[in-house]
């Protein structure tokens, strides 16, 4: 169980995939300009994660080494293939929000890279830990950036409908460029840097 | 030799096996899902031709128009127009009356830039389309009666002009048939 709790806990901060091991940038720099969008972008991942990583790892003593990576390709896009006709059929909302970004968690690099680097070569209980802590540091990662953009870039926040404040001048004059893709690069650049920062302190 | 050829040929059988399971999967969740999503893309137009004619009763689908039937009385069609924006397509549900001026003008999808193109989908602009004659829909600047949204001129004349052109065809085939 102890194991279990390491795994879990390690995804989250120490190698959280956006911020520390810098995967996955293309859906975090494309789908974070709401809150609702980063929940659900999360959402999609951890149930691709989850089960790309459940799969992998029962399977990895198994797998032949010449074609393990087509193997888990197939793997990763079967899931992704699911997520994405369940949120069709069952969030449609969302669905329409995430775009084209939902099927492209297949190329997501920290799917593959989880199965390739962690679930084929550990059991199955510390490859679920992983799942669970790479997914929840990419939310939090995520969420962090999303909250900034949509604050900053329409002056108002709201998760899923519910209003929860406006900014008192950024509400009537909001900064635009926050929710557009340089703001993505911005907002995206600093918090790197700031955690890169107090990551250097640490470790002096 | 017979061990070696087994060998060689067991990662070929394997992701074959994968392959088969992963579309096994891929086509129960498939046969699960179908129907809602054919009900979810069904209840979003009703709603949205709900809410462009109020006293619809029932509506029916006849070479990609609907006609909207209140009471036993026909009071507009309207069909679904897809043009080119600045982003992607963009799918508009145009209604019109009996007299084929424009009753109302619903954006269904659109991908246009978020804070610019997007705004196409406020009320604020679509609602300018209720009661124009087709010829006045056009922007300003080519001589129509809607101004173009600050800031995103193309996603804007996209509109207008999809919503134009279509509704021409759309009202040609209709006097055909009649």
């Amino acid at each position: 169980m102890n194991r279990f709790w390491k795994e879990f806990a390690k995804g989250i901060i120490i190698s959280n995939p956006l911020f520390i091991l810098a995967l996955g940038f293309c859906p975090a720099l494309a789908v974070s300009t709401s809150v609702d969008n980063a929940i659900g972008m999360s959402v999609g991942v951890l149930f691709v994660l989850l089960g790309s990583n459940l799969i992998v790892s029962a399977i990895r003593k198994a797998v032949p080494n010449i074609v393990r990576i087509p193997v888990f390709i197939v793997i990763i896009a079967t899931f992704v293939t699911v997520v994405n006709l369940i949120f069709h059929a069952y969030v449609p909302a969302l669905y329409e929000s995430l775009g084209i970004y939902l099927p492209l968690i297949v190329v997501n690099c920290i799917i593959l890279g989880r199965a390739e680097a962690f679930a084929s070569k550990n059991p199955v209980t510390s490859s679920i830990a992983d799942a669970l802590g790479v997914s929840i540091g990419f939310f939090l990662a995520l969420f962090i950036i999303s909250f900034l953009r949509e604050s900053l870039g329409t002056g108002s926040l709201s998760v899923f409908g519910v209003e929860l404040f406006t900014l008192p001048v950024l509400g009537e004059h909001p900064m635009t460029i926050f929710i557009l893709p340089p703001g993505a690069f911005l907002v995206m650049a600093l918090l790197l840097a700031l955690f890169r920062r107090i990551g250097v302190m640490k470790s002096e | 030799m017979k061990v070696k050829t087994l060998k060689g040929v067991f990662p070929i059988i394997f992701i074959t096996v994968i392959v088969f399971a992963a579309v096994g999967l891929v086509s129960w969740t498939d046969s699960i899902t179908r129907d809602e999503i054919e009900d979810q893309k069904e209840q979003q137009i009703q709603s949205m031709l709900t809410e462009m004619f109020p006293s619809m009763s029932k509506y029916t689908f006849e070479d990609d128009i609907y006609i909207i039937d209140a009471d036993g009385a026909k009071v507009g069609y309207a069909f679904l127009a897809v043009g080119k924006g600045y982003g992607g397509d963009i799918d508009i549900l145009v209604g019109l009356n009996n007299e084929m001026t424009i009753k109302g003008v619903t954006i269904v999808s659109q991908t246009e830039t978020p804070g610019l193109g997007s705004r196409i989908t406020d009320s604020s602009f679509t609602g300018k389309f209720a009661g124009l004659s087709i010829d006045d829909v056009a922007l300003k600047r080519d001589g129509g009666q809607i101004d173009a949204i600050t800031g995103s001129t193309i996603s804007s004349g996209a509109v207008v002009d999809t919503v134009r052109i279509t509704a021409i065809e759309k009202i040609k085939a209709l006097t055909e048939r009649q």
